[in-house]
């Protein structure tokens, strides 16, 4: 059958009538002029890229090229964009975004992106691919702009869910999509019901063994790609599943997800040069620990409102740490007489530590480094103690965290890259920044949680990083730190490795809240013995799997 | 585009516009905007609409575009991506939209010359699926005798012409009327279209089928809630092979005779 064609009246209802007034008529050189600018924008292919070409400014690597020519080509514009952190994902989906723009195929486009990096998606689609995109800000901008980015917090609201569900978009990008991994979620219900022509799901947690969340992500993406959600359970959810069931689902995720990992990239990336920092406790710390971990025993404080674990975790970071959490112990209702004097004995050996044993060795540290370095802590206590002791000793530091609004993270990095030696962030402090101009990271206490550490280390190795990274972990001997650190961490080449893996395994493991187990083991355990033979049970665990994975890899690659 | 294209192509623009070169080296062009293109590419209406209100002297700005990156200057930075290329592009094709010229063909006061009138139009086609491409025809319609000819704008490029009727040359009147003419280029470019691969267009539907029975199944029957309707309309507009047909520009051309006797597309 042949496709009808729609011929454009609007020239020739004009050109009548010029004839019939005689005018007024255009010059012949730009007339001709005209004939030229339309051959070098006309598309004479349906295949390749077009994007390149218009974009002089910007070396895209290969396999960021490829990912862009292979959702174009090969998955019709619907892909789950999902490279390893500092891949640069960002860029791909700029490349395809431009690439229909280019040909004509996409002219309005929503980007959804968690608010911290709103204002980033926008500079970077301008600055770099010349895609007016403009931040949505006033509820105007939905009618007047093409390219807008926004939060899908506010998207999803109305008055602005109404008019968005108006607009018609060509394209839909949602960044960090695996927020929406929650079939029930709010967010997810908005997503499902906006029309995607074309649409890139950006994410970089593998989702691949967690059923539930791929197939919710897929069916956003592609609905039906893996099936309903009935057969989905029936197929791939039973106790037993084959090899070639996972295969099959396998092959099925591939057709819409693009995966690079840094050691597919086939290029040089900086090494990562990692180093154990032990710290000794002065008598008046270990003092402390010691009557925190001998509570361990004691019935009032294991029952409940005592997080012994946290506690020790804390001491290993700072006394501030620590004090913020028993002051908040004790300002809870129905603590017990006898709960409320081990707090208050505690408090007081607190008071009682006159230095931070680690603090003190951070800032040796600091001082024989030449370039910046980036301490990460979980505490805001400590964080704050860390500014304080180190503006002490006349080193100038910056304060990060995630909850600080984008406008200030912007100005802390460049007070960072222009002022500061150090930049002291929490956790939270990790999505969307990028510090290439860092070498150097102090892991002040570690999370527990081996994902978030890749999160960490991502924010300097990553694109444009040109020189090795430095990673110093510091761990207090003979505390819970150690163990997680000496035992486990170490032990699977945490740090060396590129974290992509790890997650699959511990999903396969039934591990994924890793966390938990490791707090359980060292909560329960009787003797240091005991917790060395259980973490090494980890470890073992852990590795196997490794190993199984990469000879089915290899067994895959060769064959 | 080669930068030095760029460059060429943004001269004549502004030559052919009366603006002023103010420095031209090459990789650097520097241009005096005449009122007419400042308004048409600085966007600046609240300037022009307070100019107009007060009465007061217009100052058109000036551009300085630069087209080889390693130059010192000063100026805008204009490659094949540059937005303010695109804009220019645009505006070409708006200002030269149509257009009547006459051959210059030598002639004597004793031996007038005939011109026969034709109708020239340069047309993109559009092929679109989840993909698409152009393709771009220059046809010509003898309005005496209904001839056509293909890559008529290459052949125009090969003569003289001029927008005043030359001296001792008179114009034979069309016998086909422009909008008949119009009429019977539509029909050219539909069979020349209807000649062509479809394929991709067939290809562009196997893949929408595909997506729509997935679909189907993912709702299994409950084809009543919304997101469902939402998804298949999504299918269609990403999907549907469409095939437009735009008009670049086009125009009346009074040329000598004897090109009608070219063999048809």
């Amino acid at each position: 059958m042949r496709t009808e064609l729609h011929f454009d009246q609007e020239w020739t209802n004009n050109f009548i009538k010029q004839i019939e007034e005689d005018g007024p008529w255009a010059n012949w050189e730009l007339f001709k002029l005209a004939i030229e600018a339309e051959k070098h924008t006309a598309i004479p292919s349906f295949t390749g890229l077009q994007a390149p070409a218009h974009l002089p400014h910007l070396t895209p690597h290969p396999y960021q090229l490829e990912a862009a020519r292979r959702v174009v080509e090969e998955m019709n514009g619907k892909a789950i964009l999902a490279d390893e952190v500092g891949l640069g994902k960002t860029i791909e989906a700029g490349l395809i975004i431009k690439e229909y723009m280019i040909r004509g195929l996409v002219k309005k486009v929503l980007i959804l992106v968690p608010a911290s990096l709103v204002s980033q998606w926008a500079i970077e689609l301008n600055q770099k691919f010349y895609i007016p995109a403009v931040v949505q800000r006033k509820s105007y901008v939905w009618d007047q702009c093409d390219v807008i980015v926004s939060s899908i917090d506010t998207a999803k609201r109305e008055p602005h869910r109404s008019i968005v569900y108006d607009q018609q978009y060509d394209m839909v990008i949602i960044d960090e999509a695996h927020r929406l991994k929650n079939s029930r979620t709010k967010n997810y219900e908005f997503v499902q019901h906006l029309p995607k022509k074309f649409c890139l799901l950006l994410t970089a947690t593998p989702v691949q063994n967690r059923l539930d969340e791929v197939f919710n992500l897929v069916s956003l993406l592609k609905p039906g790609h893996l099936g309903s959600y009935e057969n989905f359970e029936k197929d791939y959810k039973g106790k037993e599943k084959s090899i070639e069931d996972e295969e099959r689902l396998k092959a099925l995720i591939q057709k819409v997800m693009v995966r690079n990992r840094r050691e597919d990239t086939g290029m040089d990336w900086p090494e990562r040069i990692v180093e154990t920092v032990p710290i000794t406790l002065s008598p008046e710390e270990e003092d402390l620990y010691r009557s925190v971990e001998a509570l361990k025993k004691e019935p009032v404080a294991t029952r409940s409102q005592f997080s012994i674990i946290t506690l020790l975790r804390e001491i290993c970071s700072s006394r501030e740490a620590a004090y913020m959490t028993l002051k908040k112990m004790l300002e809870k209702e129905n603590v017990t007489d006898q709960a409320r004097s081990l707090m208050t004995e505690l408090i007081k050996k607190i008071e009682g530590v006159p230095t931070n044993s680690k603090a003190q060795k951070a800032l040796e540290l600091i001082q024989s480094i030449e370039g910046k370095v980036i301490i990460f802590t979980e505490y805001r206590a400590t964080q704050l103690y860390l500014q304080w002791f180190l503006k002490e000793h006349g080193i100038t530091s910056v304060p990060f965290r995630g909850g600080f609004k984008r406008g200030k993270k912007d100005w802390m990095k460049e007070l960072f890259k222009n002022h500061a030696k150090v930049l002291i962030a929490t956790e939270a402090g990790g999505e969307g920044i990028n510090l290439q101009f860092c070498q150097h990271v102090i892991n002040y206490d570690l999370p527990w949680n081996p994902m978030r550490i890749e999160q960490r280390i991502g924010r300097i190795h990553r694109l444009g990083q040109e020189s090795d990274v430095h990673i110093y972990n510091f761990a207090t001997k003979h505390t819970v730190e150690e163990h997680i650190l000496t035992l486990l961490y170490e032990k699977i080449q945490l740090f060396e490795s590129v974290i992509g893996q790890l997650d699959e395994i511990l999903t396969r493991l039934g591990m994924r809240d890793i966390e938990k187990h490791i707090s359980d083991i060292l909560l329960h355990s009787e003797s240091e013995g005991e917790i060395r033979i259980k973490m090494e049970n980890i470890k073992e665990l852990i590795n196997y799997q490794q190993n199984q994975k990469e000879d089915t890899d290899a067994t895959r690659k060769y064959s | 585009m080669r930068q030095e294209n760029i460059h060429n192509y943004l001269r004549s623009y502004f030559v052919a516009n009366d603006c002023a070169i103010l420095n031209e080296r090459p990789g650097v062009l520097s241009v005096q905007l005449t009122v007419q293109l400042d308004k048409e590419l600085m966007n600046r209406p609240f300037y022009w609409h307070y100019l107009e209100k007060i009465g007061g002297t217009p100052r058109p700005m000036s551009l300085s575009l630069i087209t080889n990156q390693q130059s010192e200057e000063k100026g805008e930075f204009i490659h094949f991506g540059a937005p303010r290329l695109h804009q220019i592009f645009s505006s070409t094709k708006k200002l030269a939209s149509s257009i009547r010229l006459y051959e210059e063909i030598p002639t004597t006061p004793h031996q007038q010359l005939p011109l026969h009138p034709w109708l020239g139009l340069n047309i993109k086609v559009s092929y679109q699926c989840d993909r698409k491409k152009h393709r771009l025809l220059s046809l010509g319609l003898h309005l005496v005798s209904g001839a056509v000819v293909s890559d008529f704008h290459d052949l125009l490029l090969s003569k003289s012409l001029t927008p005043k009727i030359p001296d001792y040359t008179f114009t034979i009147s069309p016998i086909i009327k422009p909008s008949s003419g119009l009429t019977r280029l539509e029909g050219v470019v539909d069979m020349l279209v209807s000649q062509e691969e479809h394929s991709w267009a067939d290809e562009a539907k196997k893949r929408w089928a595909a997506d729509q029975l997935l679909l189907d199944q993912f709702y299994d029957g409950s084809t009543e809630v919304e997101s469902y309707h939402v998804e298949k309309e999504a299918l269609r507009k990403q999907y549907e092979p469409v095939i437009t047909v735009e008009i670049v520009n086009g125009g009346i051309f009074y040329l000598g005779p004897g090109v009608e006797l070219q063999k048809n597309p």
